[in-house]
């Protein structure tokens, strides 16, 4: 075990007796848990330029001198101008090097889940000696008092400051690099939605968009939807149009409404056509009411059967559609699917423990406590509060059911601004 | 407020199933409606022409403006601070208009200081202390980090005894004017959303016109003036050139780089949204130098012309007006000291603050709260406390200890403007929004020039403990 601090203080010698200070360590794909250093960065003597020797290259490792000994520093490779790419795995991908991208940079420690910097790196030579690793992070403050006094203090490790490389996640700051192919760990996919989200709270936006890239698109759409408004925002301005056409039909309505009416009059429209007519229809619906109105905080996305149904005939109609929408708990009864008039509500529980012949209207409860689409959205959010239920319908001038105001979206309506720099979310 | 919309809309299509467009018109709100409802837009989607709510319409005008007005005007303004209205107004009542010149130069260098800080805010979504830890290492990190927290603290105590003083020319106790303004300070960014805390510095500002009255009320003389602003002049002598570079180090000081960036940072301002946001460094950099040279103005017309040379601090200067201009005078200087110095008390614990949870990685943000980030908030507390405290005790040797705080800040200058320049020409960083050539010039001018002055400061202090003079 040797950190990074202490290695980068090392020479690279050849046998000729030419040397140079070892300026970076070049490290490989970054996908698994332990990633292997591939190369030595140093300044040539001879020409100042910068130049990789490949690891294989080295012959061994002087640990008194401080020396990394090898036959011929003519064997490195030199470095190519900016915009060139060395990998031919990833092509247009910047490498990673340790000290200059990974060492102070801001990264993922998913087991604390927070973002913090990598104040040292821990590196492991295998028995064999063929291959260094990059196995851990110091995040302490030793690690600082290690770097600044040249490796006097702290160099006794602390292993309980020493966080495993597994458990992290790097982000290079660009969103292209992973539309280029660059290679990620990848294991903050694990994690649920919401904490990914506050986690991408604590980052620059460039990060966050980054990271919102490299995750699938379900769990992209669902992080999405739990960030903050400002950061949704900036982080959906920094994807690409197809990746947030795809989020967006991914997201339930009421949010991705709210995200549209945010965008720019043009990128909203363009937004819009990409969708398609059907996935557009219930955002654009959401959109037309006006703002501080219960259109404009309900969700139109839940789930309704008609009245003359019996259970079991309920059960077959909402077998499809109980996989699209958030929030099912509820199932609203209504006259017929073209009129929409609200006769009634069922829980899911009881539809789901009556028996099949029962007629839907025997268990619906008929006494329903309705919102006006027009109301104001405030006095909306307290009636849904106090009712003590996790939504209440909401309904139009004839009695047509529209949607549902939810618990969450009265929540994030009536909780204090700060409260609320993470979206809440309950049915998602 | 915008009209409401009462007219019927010429389509109606409606998705099968879903509610007529009718039912969503405005014409149809419950009769008291309470908070605002806005107008909505129409929108050609998919074919079908419907009118939405809520999309994000440009302001035009000088709504355009005052929309865009935000970090800049406040990092300039904070830079007219308690010391910073001292600095000019001693210039005005030692050398008339002879330094406007300077100030006029400045404006330019400020200027481009201020929008390279707010371009590298927008590019990377971070820090300035946040790029010099990635960047420059974690040397160099501690150390700007050290110079900030020492530097700014002092400054800290020196707004707050700028508050007391304006309290006192205004007739309020110091002990009942600092305790109560370090609690509104304290109260609003620690339960303020950015927003709010945005809008309530932006209104401090307004406070700055109180200048420009002073100047108007001490009725300069105009060929004078403009003389002084175009026909550079350069003295010989020791404190002249004191009295330079201390225009130069006050007007461009760290702090005001560290919170421009850091408040656009939170600001939300995107890359792809940044062309606009440049204004607001340039508006700020002019406003608060136009208020720096009305400053210089009210003092060199008066208290010069009298033949009152010798000022010390901004209370000294209301107080050297009184006789000459009249008690309007005080008060108005009162009121404009008041406010820069609680401006400037709540931007400097906020820069220092963002500085030191930048470099150390820690959560940061107004719009956060205590739990989450706990260094960032307790550092803020803590200086405003100390701050605040320390003002009170009395005999506090205000004078020499401004001077301590003006050398480090100075000698931290031209590191932060090297590690900007840097940072600003790395393409790496900041892609597409690199620095033009334009903007190279005059920054590296401005560097050159900053550091030479600090250069001079730094020496002349030297010389001073040995008690001996430079030139």
């Amino acid at each position: 075990m040797v950190m990074l601090s202490i290695l980068r203080r090392f020479v690279l010698a050849d046998e000729r007796g030419v040397s140079a200070p070892v300026i970076d360590f070049v490290l490989g794909p970054l996908d698994g848990d332990h990633p292997v250093v591939t190369g030595l960065r140093f300044r040539h003597p001879a020409d100042r330029r910068e130049r990789t020797l490949p690891w294989e290259r080295l012959a061994s490792i002087d640990w008194p001198a401080r020396r990394f000994r090898t036959a011929d520093l003519e064997d490195a490779l030199p470095v190519p101008s900016e915009g060139e790419s060395t990998e031919a795995r990833e092509p247009g991908v910047p490498e990673v090097l340790l000290r200059r991208d990974i060492l102070d940079a801001l990264v993922l420690d998913l087991q604390n889940r927070r973002a913090t910097r990598a104040n040292d790196l821990e590196l492991h030579l295998e028995e064999d000696g063929r291959s260094l690793r990059l196995v851990g992070v110091d995040f302490s403050v030793i690690a600082v008092l290690r770097r600044l006094s040249r490796g006097w203090i702290g160099r006794r490790l602390v292993r309980s400051k020493i966080h495993d490389w597994k458990y992290i996640e790097f982000l290079r700051g660009d969103p292209e690099a992973v539309r280029a192919g660059a290679v990620y760990h990848r294991r903050i996919t694990r994690l649920p939605a919401g904490e990914i989200a506050r986690l991408v709270d604590a980052l620059p936006y460039l990060h966050a968009a980054e990271l919102l890239t490299l995750l699938p698109n379900p769990l992209a759409a669902d992080t999405l939807e739990a960030m903050s408004s400002q950061r949704q925002l900036q982080v959906f301005e920094e994807l690409s149009k197809d990746q947030g056409c795809a989020l967006l039909a991914l997201m339930a309505p009421d949010l991705a409404a709210d995200l549209i009416g945010q965008l720019h009059t043009e990128d909203a429209r363009t937004q819009l056509d990409c969708l398609g007519p059907d996935r557009a229809a219930p955002i654009v619906e959401l959109l037309r009411y006006p703002e501080n109105t219960v259109g404009s905080m309900m969700t139109n996305d839940v789930l309704s059967v008609p009245v003359a149904l019996t259970v079991g005939q309920a059960r077959d109609a909402l077998h499809e559609r109980l996989a699209g929408p958030d929030f099912i708990s509820f199932i609203y009864v209504v006259d017929d699917e073209a009129g929409r008039q609200l006769r009634g509500v069922v829980t899911l529980r009881k539809l789901i423990t009556a028996d099949d012949t029962t007629p839907i209207e025997e268990i619906m409860n008929p006494y329903v406590v309705t919102l006006h689409a027009l109301d104001h959205s405030r006095a909306a959010a307290h009636r849904v509060l106090n009712s003590h239920l996790v939504a209440l319908p909401v309904v139009g001038r004839e009695g047509k059911l529209l949607g549902a105001v939810t618990i969450d979206g009265a929540v994030a309506l009536v909780a204090p601004t700060r409260w609320s720099s993470q979206g809440f979310r309950v049915f998602s | 407020m915008p009209p409401l919309h009462h007219e019927k809309p010429s389509y109606n299509p409606g998705p099968e199933g879903l509610e007529p467009l009718e039912a969503v018109e405005a014409v149809a709100l419950p009769s008291h409606p309470r908070g605002t409802v806005h107008a909505s837009l129409r929108l050609n989607i998919n074919g079908r022409s419907v009118r939405l709510r809520g999309l994000r319409r440009e302001p035009t005008g000088a709504w355009r403006l005052l929309a865009i007005l935000g970090p800049g005007l406040i990092a300039a303004s904070a830079g007219n601070d308690a010391g910073g209205i001292a600095t000019y107004s001693s210039a005005g009542a030692t050398y008339g208009y002879q330094l406007v010149w300077v100030m006029v130069l400045i404006t330019v260098s400020l200027a481009v200081v201020q929008e390279m800080c707010a371009r590298l805010g927008a590019a990377t979504g971070r820090g300035l202390l946040d790029l010099i830890r990635e960047r420059f290492g974690i040397g160099w990190a501690l150390f700007a980090v050290g110079v900030v927290l020492v530097a700014n603290g002092g400054l800290v105590i020196s707004e707050f005894v700028g508050i007391a003083a304006a309290g006192e020319l205004l007739g309020v106790n110091r002990l009942v004017a600092v305790p109560l303004a370090a609690a509104a300070l304290w109260y609003l960014v620690i339960y303020g959303s950015y927003g709010w805390v945005e809008r309530v510095f932006l209104l401090m500002t307004l406070v700055f016109f109180a200048y420009p009255v002073a100047a108007f009320m001490a009725h300069p003389n105009v060929g004078e003036l403009a003389h002084g602003a175009f026909v550079p002049t350069l003295r010989r002598d020791h404190d002249f050139l004191l009295v330079f570079v201390g225009l130069l180090g006050t007007t461009i000081t760290p702090y005001m780089q560290l919170f421009q960036q850091s408040s656009v940072v939170e600001k939300g301002v995107a890359r792809r949204h940044y062309g606009p946001e440049r204004l607001d460094a340039w508006a700020g950099s002019v406003f608060s130098n136009i208020m720096s040279i009305c400053m210089i103005v009210a003092t060199a017309a008066t208290l010069h012309a009298a033949g009152h040379t010798q000022v010390d601090s901004a209370a000294d200067a209301a107080r050297a007006l009184e006789p000459v201009v009249g008690p309007a005078a005080r008060t108005l200087f009162g009121v404009g000291l008041l406010g820069a110095a609680l401006l400037a008390g709540a931007v400097l614990p906020l820069a220092t603050a963002y500085a030191v949870s930048e470099a150390f990685g820690a959560p940061k943000g107004v719009h956060l709260d205590f739990r989450r980030a706990r260094l960032f908030f307790g550092l803020f507390t803590a200086l405003i406390v100390v701050g605040a405290g320390l003002a009170l005790v009395p005999g506090l040797p205000v004078i020499p200890l401004l001077v301590v705080m003006q050398v480090l800040n100075g000698a931290l200058l031209p590191i932060i403007l090297l590690f900007i320049l840097l940072l600003v020409n790395d393409r790496r960083v900041v892609g597409e929004l690199k620095n033009t050539r334009l903007c190279n010039a005059i920054a590296w001018t401005t560097f050159v020039t900053v550091t030479l002055s600090v250069g001079v400061m730094l020496l002349d202090q030297a010389f001073g403990l040995f008690g001996r003079k430079l030139f």
